[in-house]
């Protein structure tokens, strides 16, 4: 009895085991060849192949370290990588999320190594060189733990075409031009709209218009600013043009912003590089302009970055902070912008003769010292984001009142950042 | 020829036949334990690695406030139970996951049976006209979701060119608060009405034609004849297809996810997206346990309701 017992336990464990995938492996020792790292990134756009550039000729150069990246959705990083990097089963190095404030969540559970190699050397992170919004971003309590994977402006896309057809000359150079362009080149029998605003699984576009207003939505101590009387004012006109003026549909998704404008049924959007490849590929007569400035006559556009993070669990702390310092280096981040249109996060290359001459390169640039970001360390900023802002504009958009809304959403946020006053 | 397995009973030997069991006087049945541990053991293994301890430990989550790989994980009773019930969102989910399954149930229940018995015999067109009703049920609801989101678009979707074309205005669908649930039902029962359908179809196959004889014998009208014969001769067939759709219409996610993500302003969230939005958007694992228990305890509550009032007894 006790021996069937004993060989069932030891049939059912080799079975699980066989099923989980769990196994010895190669018994200790070292590895033989060069240090394998993986990566997962949520690059699935059209800057895919800037990414994919970098890891070959880092491999390329690199014969101890290669590294394999695996590019699948951003839903799917979300997802795994939690467990993945707390039971030490997932990739050296990820990027956990599109959103840069998604990196705080990591921090809190430990599951990410603070970047210790830095420096002015070819193997170490030049912290110095990399734009200090970006670096301010990615350190809690006095460490690094991430690298920007990218940093991106928006900019102004217009259709030339749609423009001639409205006799307006050029693209619009103050926010006051851009709301009369916006509802100039609205015509709702031809179903086109004049700027289309997505609110939803996008890009943030609002903020934009909120500060080229005169507006926010959180203060410096993260406490809601959208109540006041400068935040309902920056909200207002744009609110007005969308549900009177019908600039753009309402509830629109950043997928379907840019398929609007990619039909050539929308005159303008606010958009990052990534989005030029495939616009100029549907056929659009594509102009690219700064954002105008605001009602101060100051520039301002959102800037966006993804972090680059390593796992607390890698077996390779040096070599995967190596490749961080090849991503981030002058010469990949030159080749990265001039294969994807991005601006280059590092400050020495600003100047760089071979980007200026690129007219897309150079029209995100030049924005780079303008450029915010979206609720930049603030706390709970993902929900603050789907909790109070996206519904706010959701519910504004759709006729309901500014003044109850914003105060209501402030009420949501103020909680969620623990803003007391 | 019939081979009945040899029974081991007390007294050694074996029994000629099964036969001989229900003769003599009876006999208690030695089981063999040990035996069937260690064929039940690899699949209890599986379940309770996989299945049980998940479910008994995301208790033990709701429980906390929980969030995965942080050094401490505060406890905080029914904390989480209680927050829920003080959160619109949650109410908001539990209305829309009730909405879905009640209307999504009942229209398919009452349609796959119209649609069973106008399809019910057998010839070269019903087999097509079934075989076009079941063709969504084997397309998965991501596909299903992504091509219902592109055809229902109001600027670019076929519906809306329809529309158009007959002198009436696009509607957005999707983008409406008060559309948006009801869109999202409907491709839902377009996708499973064939599965019903074909459930449907199966039950009332197996109706004995003489019943249908005796009623009209007795002077029983066509309605009648649905109402005493056919209805309660299909109780199995309805208990299971209202079981089978209300589960997974109470757990539906995928659909949902990809139509709408749960939006527009939370009009199409359920309980399933909020789960999946607080434990992975949000990290917030603990009050994702919580919500699920709640779901498992709705499902637990409607499927013993469901087999109460299909109960199916012998009469039948």
């Amino acid at each position: 009895m006790k021996k069937t017992l004993t060989a069932v336990a030891a049939a059912s464990a080799a079975l699980l085991l066989a099923l989980t995938g769990c196994s010895g492996g190669s018994a200790g020792g070292a590895p033989a060849g060069p240090v394998k790292l993986t990566v997962w990134t949520g690059f699935t756009g059209g800057d895919r192949p800037g990414y994919d550039q970098i890891v070959k000729d880092f491999n390329a150069s690199h014969e101890d370290i290669q590294v394999s990246m695996s590019v699948q959705p951003w839903d799917s990083i979300t997802q795994k990588l939690p467990s993945a990097w707390l039971t030490g089963s997932g990739p050296d190095i990820a990027a956990p999320s599109s959103d840069p404030n998604a990196i705080a969540q990591y921090v809190k559970t430990n599951s990410v190594l603070p970047i210790t190699a830095t420096g002015s050397g070819a193997s170490e992170v030049n912290v110095d060189k990399i734009a200090p919004a970006l670096i301010k971003e990615y350190t809690y309590n006095g460490k690094l733990y991430a690298v920007p994977a990218n940093y991106a402006t928006l900019s102004l896309y217009y259709n030339k075409k749609l423009f001639a057809a409205a006799g307006i000359d050029g693209p619009p150079k103050t926010v006051d031009e851009l709301l009369a362009d916006a509802k100039k080149l609205t015509v709702p029998e031809k179903k086109q709209y004049g700027l289309v605003l997505a609110d939803n699984q996008t890009i943030q576009m609002w903020p934009i218009l909120q500060w080229l207003e005169g507006g926010d939505i959180v203060d410096s101590k993260n406490c809601s600013v959208l109540q006041t009387p400068a935040g309902r004012a920056s909200l207002s006109p744009w609110v007005d043009a969308v549900v009177n003026d019908k600039i753009s549909p309402v509830g629109l998704t950043g997928a379907e912003a840019d398929s609007l404008f990619s039909a050539g049924k929308a005159a303008m959007e606010l958009n990052g590089p990534w989005a030029a490849p495939g616009y100029k590929s549907a056929g659009i007569d594509l102009g690219l302009a700064p954002v105008p400035v605001g009602k101060d006559g100051k520039s301002v556009t959102l800037g966006s970055t993804a972090p680059l993070a390593i796992s607390a669990k890698t077996k390779y702390p040096e070599q995967a902070q190596e490749f961080l310092a090849y991503w981030t280096s002058k010469s990949a981040q030159k080749q990265f912008s001039l294969t994807t249109g991005f601006p280059t996060l590092r400050t020495d290359l600003a100047d760089d003769a071979d980007l200026k001459a690129n007219d897309i390169i150079s029209t995100f640039t030049e924005q780079v010292p303008d450029a915010r970001l979206y609720l930049p360390q603030v706390p709970q900023a993902t929900q603050v984001d789907a909790n109070g802002y996206v519904p706010l504009i959701g519910r504004i958009t759709r006729g309901q009142d500014i003044a109850a809304e914003t105060a209501a959403a402030a009420k949501t946020i103020n909680a969620l950042t623990g803003c007391s006053s | 020829m019939t081979v009945g397995t040899p029974i081991r009973v007390e007294g050694g030997g074996t029994s000629p036949s099964t036969r001989a069991v229900s003769v003599g006087p009876r006999r208690r049945r030695r089981i063999r334990w040990t035996s069937a541990w260690l064929f039940m053991a690899p699949s209890l293994l599986i379940l309770g690695v996989f299945v049980i301890y998940p479910i008994v430990v995301s208790f033990w989550y709701s429980l906390h406030d929980w969030t995965i790989g942080s050094d401490v994980q505060p406890f905080l009773g029914l904390g989480n139970y209680l927050a829920l019930t003080r959160d619109p969102q949650f109410w908001n989910a539990l209305v829309n996951t009730l909405e879905l399954t009640v209307v999504s149930v009942a229209a398919l229940v009452v349609l796959g049976l119209a649609l069973a018995i106008a399809l019910l015999r057998d010839s070269f067109i019903t087999k097509a006209v079934r075989s076009a009703f079941f063709f969504p049920t084997v397309v998965s609801l991501t596909s299903i979701g992504l091509v219902w989101r592109f055809l229902l678009d109001p600027q670019l979707g076929l519906v809306a060119g329809i529309s158009e074309t007959l002198g009436l205005p696009a509607v957005d669908w999707l983008q409406s608060t008060a559309l948006a649930l009801p869109a999202v039902i409907f491709v839902d029962i377009w996708k499973n009405l064939g599965f019903v359908m074909i459930i449907m179809i199966g039950g009332l196959k197996g109706v004995p034609a003489e019943r249908y004889e005796a009623g009209r014998l007795d002077g029983a009208g066509d309605w009648q004849l649905v109402r005493f014969i056919t209805l309660p001769s299909i109780r199995p067939t309805l208990l299971f297809a209202t079981l089978i759709l209300t589960i997974q219409s109470l757990q539906l996610f995928d659909l949902v996810y990809v139509m709408t993500g749960g939006g527009p302003l939370f009009a199409t969230d359920t309980l399933v997206t909020e789960v999946f939005r607080e434990g992975f958007v949000n990290y917030r694992t603990g009050y994702a346990s919580a919500i699920s228990w709640v779901l498992f305890a709705l499902i637990m509550l409607i499927s013993l309701v469901q087999l109460r009032i299909f109960r199916y007894d012998d009469v039948d």
